[in-house]
């Protein structure tokens, strides 16, 4: 047996190339998804303000209305501002914590870190996977949106809703903006999260971070906070004096901010990260 | 051991020290391929340690781990393809069946999908697959974990405490599987244990560790050798203080662990005759006179006690 060992073993088995191994630990971390809280947050997250909305125009949309005109703008822009002020951050917080907290529960770290991926891999894939179902949630929450309206078409039809386009345009420059002003917060939630993989930790940080950032919006310097990147974004929509929504195609100055922090908090995240012992 | 042979995993002058506090010191393992490497030491003497180092999981102070012949630190994900791992409890999703929890790891390694169903079969799990993680016993994850270790078919197994928890029957199921490992499918075992007897059933080398230093390493008879050096001759009379006073020359080196009680080292069967004799001719009487073998177990306390002292 001894014999038939020595030969093999002294060739380096080859180790899988970098794609190949964050495709893998993608595929795995897809898997470990099935049936967890971040999944249902994520597919239910967008219904809260969009149910919110609705209720108001169908029970009030008449006395909101009075006026006449488009009905999608003063529509969109209630929904968003709900979205946006306080359950699209703590939506982040949230998510990132609960998808940490998969393998944190599991005691999976020690395991995760003695296959044979990279921590590059480990770390990148996670990343993404946060990345996409932070899309889909803004996506979801867009789609409902547009579904309530055409609902009120329907079962309120002196509102007006199909009398009017649906200000397209817009909706979509601000769910790319409202993307990409959540990247920082996400980007350093992951990083707590990471580091003291716990769940509460992470969790009483975003929540603090949020409410403090409320407390601080007439602060001058607020637009460099992360947390407060969803709600500045929210509050750019705008409806003109002839009642057409409108909202700046190009990213606001919060918003490069939280490009800053997302790619800022991922460094030097990754760099404590990558020489750190696995102790749990 | 066959010093000529190359070992299959070696560590040289490993270190390793949380903070200012020292942990492992000096560790030179040397686990020849196809044996049941059974790595000995009280809780808190650096087994996990060792095996978190083996696993690339903390850095090193000092010293080097060459797995296969090469080092980890430079190949690390390489050399982790051959080595499948349980360290202490195993790592299972809750929320996933059993089936999913190896079908995790199994995507992670890009091992073929056959695989899930054989190693979810050698573990004897093929009829609970489909329930959840969080339902099963601890026997049961035990054997998940095993599962998962051997999906990549590796070389080498590094187990930490792997019939933790386990009751008589699940630790015997367990020995069985590693010697069937061994034996039909030519994996290298490392497998750690605070308990003696678990491992001497299993295990052909040993390694005691205490408190962060290797103080014996070799093949099981190896051990057992070092303990016949260390048998002891039970002499019962009435009162062993008085006897030791009697007889100053031939005593001096007796121990008296209760009142009517002598130990002795054992030399030969001449001084055995000549202690009898001597206590006779001193009036003393000879309630009973008896060879003890250590047991392995004694070793071992033996071997994992005397560091303390120093």
């Amino acid at each position: 047996m001894e014999a038939a060992l020595t030969p093999d073993f002294l060739t380096l088995p080859a180790a899988p190339a970098p794609l190949t191994q964050l495709r893998r630990t993608l595929s795995a971390d897809a898997l470990k998804l099935r049936r967890t809280a971040a999944l249902r947050l994520t597919l239910l997250s967008g219904l809260f303000p969009v149910l919110i909305a609705f209720l108001i125009f169908f029970f009030k949309g008449d006395i909101i209305m009075k006026a006449g005109g488009s009905p999608w703008p003063r529509f969109i822009m209630a929904a968003w501002q709900t979205a946006g002020t306080l359950l699209l951050p703590l939506f982040v917080v949230l998510l990132t914590s609960l998808v940490v907290n998969v393998e944190t529960k599991a005691t999976a770290w020690k395991h995760l870190y003695a296959q044979p991926v990279g921590r590059g891999a480990v770390f990148g894939s996670k990343l993404l996977l946060l990345l996409v179902l932070n899309a889909v949630a803004l996506l979801l929450f867009v789609a409902l949106l547009l579904g309530a309206g055409f609902l009120l078409a329907v079962v309120r039809p002196k509102l007006g809703f199909q009398l009017h386009a649906v200000p397209l345009t817009p909706v979509l420059w601000m769910l790319g903006r409202t993307y990409v002003a959540t990247l920082g917060l996400l980007a350093v939630q992951y990083i707590v999260s990471l580091l003291w993989r716990s769940f509460v930790v992470p969790v009483g940080v975003g929540m603090g971070a949020v409410v403090a950032t409320i407390a601080l919006l007439s602060w001058e310097h607020v637009d460099k906070i992360p947390y407060a990147a969803p709600l500045g974004t929210s509050a750019s929509l705008k409806m003109t004096k002839a009642g057409v929504l409108e909202t700046a195609h190009e990213l606001a100055k919060h918003e490069w901010y939280s490009l800053g922090w997302f790619a800022g908090a991922l460094l030097l995240g990754y760099l404590v990260l990558y020489r750190r012992n696995v102790t749990n | 051991m066959n010093s000529a042979s190359l070992p299959l995993l070696e560590t040289r002058g490993l270190d390793f020290r949380f903070g200012s506090r020292p942990i492992l010191h000096e560790v030179n393992l040397r686990v020849e391929p196809g044996s049941i490497y059974g790595f000995l030491g009280p809780n808190g003497a650096g087994k996990s340690t060792t095996m978190r180092l083996l696993l690339g999981l903390l850095r090193p102070a000092a010293g080097s781990i060459h797995l296969f012949g090469h080092d980890m630190a430079r190949h690390r994900v390489a050399l982790l393809n051959q080595v499948g791992a349980l360290i202490e409890n195993p790592s299972l999703y809750d929320h996933l069946s059993g089936r999913e929890n190896v079908e995790a790891t199994r995507r992670l390694r890009g091992v073929p999908a056959h695989r899930t169903a054989e190693v979810l079969a050698l573990v004897g799990l093929t009829d609970n697959a489909h329930r959840a993680a969080r339902e099963y016993s601890l026997g049961m994850r035990q054997r998940l974990g095993l599962a998962i270790a051997l999906l990549s078919d590796p070389d080498l197994l590094l187990l930490d405490e792997p019939t933790n928890g386990l009751d008589p029957s699940g630790i015997i199921e367990m020995r069985e599987l590693l010697t069937r490992l061994r034996q039909e499918h030519g994996k290298t075992i490392v497998v750690s244990s605070h308990l003696i007897n678990e491992i001497e059933k299993v295990a052909t080398h040993v390694g005691v560790i205490q408190q962060g230093r290797l103080v014996f390493q070799g093949s099981l008879p190896d051990l057992q050798r070092l303990q016949t050096g260390r048998a002891r001759l039970v002499l019962e009379t009435e009162d062993a203080d008085r006897c030791r006073n009697l007889l100053p020359r031939l005593l001096a080196g007796a121990t008296v662990p209760a009142a009517g009680t002598l130990w002795l080292p054992w030399l030969n069967k001449e001084h055995s005759a000549e202690v009898a004799a001597a206590l006779i001719a001193a009036g003393q009487p000879l309630y009973g006179l008896r060879l003890e073998q250590p047991s392995l177990e004694d070793t071992f306390l033996h071997l994992t006690e005397v560091k303390e002292l120093v």
